[in-house]
């Protein structure tokens, strides 16, 4: 419901302000390596256990793009993974936020120069939002996310 | 019946590595299986004969973020050999310290995922809860959880003081009682037997024609560990058992890992308390003098070999890894034979599979 | 250092072995840090002497096949472990580089041929290989900037 467009520009703007307030408030987060060494993986992954437990903030791990808002790329980018990468991007229905975890998503890390490797993630997606770290802390990454939601507000 | 086929693309739930998988299916039986690999090879091999000695070690850190530990201490001690270097027996005892801190925080890594992928949830959240207290650990030694770049050539570049001793046997005290807790879980709850007794048998027949290693081998009874059969030092003076079991299904190779936690910890207090004194390392020269080396060791899913040849200068002619999973990949279309879509996920964590490990 | 004299008699006893078994073939060998023996031998050796030591010594681990461009031609190290290690050592000409597959013997040498296969262009007489393994699906057709990565003269496309 567009404000500038509907008939009723009052309700068509309350909508508007519930849809992106429950946007902000339970960002469900996918998440693909394209090429890292599992080690912001499994810094991730420890997002979801008891001691940070993102699942206050209301940040859920999906498994299909097609339910997923953020899409949290972690390792440089391979020719192998290139295709993949763009096509789970097209999966995800807008509006979307692409995040860059660890160096070697935000620059390739310490494989810059490899025969297989293209760069960072920013070589194929459009990036909103880089954490850095090799690998992030789990801190890192709730301080990028955290950022990320303040940013679309 | 009809087959069907059913991929299972790069990106999926079971496991957070890319693994492209294509099942032919029956019904709801699996009858044959593909798997492609080679999504996350960043061509280590070529990278490290373009960088020193001294800067290999911080890429082989980076081989994988949960056993980099194992790989550093590995490319370590075959450089130390060709440049015939003694590394002070304080160096080795804390390498070996962390090498078997390591061990228990990938073994509880991967319990955690293979509850997560049977649907017992509660395991994944208790077995990662107290993975942080190891991770504490580590982070008070080195500086970091996952990436410790503790290992130099030549020994470690960090001390224990009176302080962290006490410390660490005080975490380990709390450890001890949440391992055993689990061990109690896997061996006693039906549920959890339900679903792992029988699924992925692998016979020793089989074990020693795919040359497979580490906790899958010993779990179908090959005894073969090479902390205790090819002795790199600190190991060749420590006393400890190697977890056995003959059932060679996904029960088995739980039990045996959550056993050789138990034997992890009895390691790191023997490391503790007979820790020599003295410096932790020795200086290494930049140029290493032409050789060949071949360096083994135990990482937490297997041996783990490097093979190092230099030609006189900084850097390295040929640094060729083989990592355990690379192996133990081998034994997946048999155990994909036959099997209900249930399972999969089951068999395909039971292996432990580090992707970014075989792909290098 | 009963360790290495048992190495060592062991060693002794295997170099007897092939000495009888194959009399008009030279052999050679060489100690290396850190566990390990070289044994050095010409490329249509390999497969009979592996044969003759899963025989005779129950040698059946193979950890890994080495594939090492040494700029006079391809070596290929077949790395071994029986207690201690044992490593067949062949260097391949440029010219010929090609040498029978050991799946036959060993089912678990496959993904080892097929990376030296892949990053060095070695070929496996034999060896069943259904595409690349760890490089992309495009790189036979020149989408990377080598053919070979592990070659020395991989700054050019060959």
């Amino acid at each position: 419901m567009n404000p500038q467009t509907s008939s009723s520009p009052l309700l068509a703007s309350l909508t508007h302000r519930i849809v992106q307030w429950a946007r902000r408030k339970s960002p469900w987060i996918l998440h693909y390596n394209s090429g890292g060494c599992n080690g912001c993986d499994i810094e991730l992954l420890d997002l979801l256990t008891p001691r940070y437990d993102v699942e206050r903030l209301g940040i859920l791990k999906e498994a299909s793009p097609r339910h997923a808002d953020i899409l949290l790329c972690s390792g440089p980018v391979t020719r192998q993974s290139r295709d993949r990468l763009l096509r789970i991007y097209e999966q995800m229905p807008a509006p979307k936020w692409v995040v860059a975890m660890g160096s070697c998503s935000c620059s390739g890390g310490v494989f810059q120069g490899g025969y297989n490797i293209l760069g960072g993630v920013d070589q194929v997606l459009p990036v909103d939002m880089y954490i850095f770290g090799c690998p992030c802390r789990p801190e890192a990454i709730i301080d990028g996310l955290i950022r990320l939601l303040e940013k679309i507000k | 019946m009809s087959k069907i086929t059913v991929p299972i693309g790069p990106q999926h739930p079971l496991l957070k590595e890319p693994l492209a998988f294509s099942l032919t299916m029956e019904g709801e039986h699996v009858i044959e299986s593909s798997m492609r690999i080679g999504y996350v090879h960043r061509g280590i091999e070529r990278l490290s004969q373009e960088r020193t000695y001294v800067q290999n070690v911080h890429l082989f850190e980076r081989v994988c973020g949960i056993c980099s530990h194992v790989h550093t201490t590995t490319f370590c001690q075959g450089v130390e050999a060709l440049l015939e270097l003694e590394v002070p027996p304080r160096g080795l005892y804390l390498r070996a310290l962390l090498c078997e801190l390591e061990r228990i925080h990938s073994h509880m890594l991967w319990l955690g995922v293979q509850a997560r992928n049977i649907g017992f949830d509660t395991i994944f959240m208790y077995a990662w809860r107290d993975r942080e207290i190891v991770l504490d650990i580590m982070e008070n030694l080195s500086g970091g959880r996952v990436s410790h770049a503790v290992n130099i050539i030549g020994g470690v570049r960090i001390d224990l003081t009176p302080e962290h001793h006490d410390m660490i046997l005080k975490q380990l005290d709390i450890l001890e009682p949440q391992i055993e807790a689990l061990l109690g879980v896997v061996e006693n709850e039906r549920s959890f037997q339900a679903r792992t007794r029988n699924i992925g048998v692998l016979s020793l027949e089989q074990i020693r024609r795919y040359c497979v290693v580490g906790p899958v081998a010993r779990a179908s009874g090959l005894d073969m560990d090479i902390r205790r059969d090819a002795p790199y030092p600190p190991y060749d003076q420590l006393r400890f058992r190697v977890p056995v079991r003959y059932e060679g299904d996904a029960w088995a190779r739980t039990m045996v890992r959550i056993l050789e936690m138990v034997e992890s910890v009895h390691l790191c207090r023997q490391l503790l308390t007979d820790l020599p004194d003295g410096p932790t390392s020795v200086r290494a020269k930049r140029r290493v003098p032409p050789g060949e080396v071949v360096s083994r060791a135990e990482a937490p899913r297997g041996e783990v070999i490097y093979y190092i040849r230099s030609d006189g200068s900084d850097k390295p002619a040929r640094v060729k890894v083989r990592t355990p999973t690379l192996t133990n990949l081998i034994t997946l279309p048999d155990q994909l034979q036959n099997i209900s879509m249930a399972d999969v996920s089951v068999i395909l964590s039971g292996v432990d599979l580090c992707i970014a490990c075989a792909d290098r | 250092m009963s360790r290495l004299l048992t190495q060592i008699y062991l060693f002794e006893e295997i170099f007897a072995t092939l000495q009888l078994a194959f009399p008009n073939e030279e052999f050679s060998v060489q100690g290396k840090p850190i566990d390990d023996t070289f044994l050095i031998l010409a490329p249509e050796m390999v497969r009979p002497v592996v044969e003759l030591l899963m025989e005779k010594f129950d040698v059946y681990h193979l950890s890994t096949i080495t594939g090492d461009d040494t700029g006079n031609g391809v070596r290929l190290l077949y790395h071994f472990w029986s207690g201690y290690g044992i490593t067949l050592s062949t260097l391949l000409p440029y010219d010929n580089l090609s040498v029978p597959t050991l799946t036959g013997l060993i089912p678990g040498a496959a993904f080892y041929e097929r990376e030296v296969h892949e990053m060095l262009g070695v070929t496996f007489e034999g060896l069943d290989t259904p595409g690349p393994m760890f490089l992309p699906d495009d790189w036979e057709d020149g989408a990377g900037p080598v053919r070979y990565p592990l070659r020395q003269n991989a700054n050019e496309k060959s």
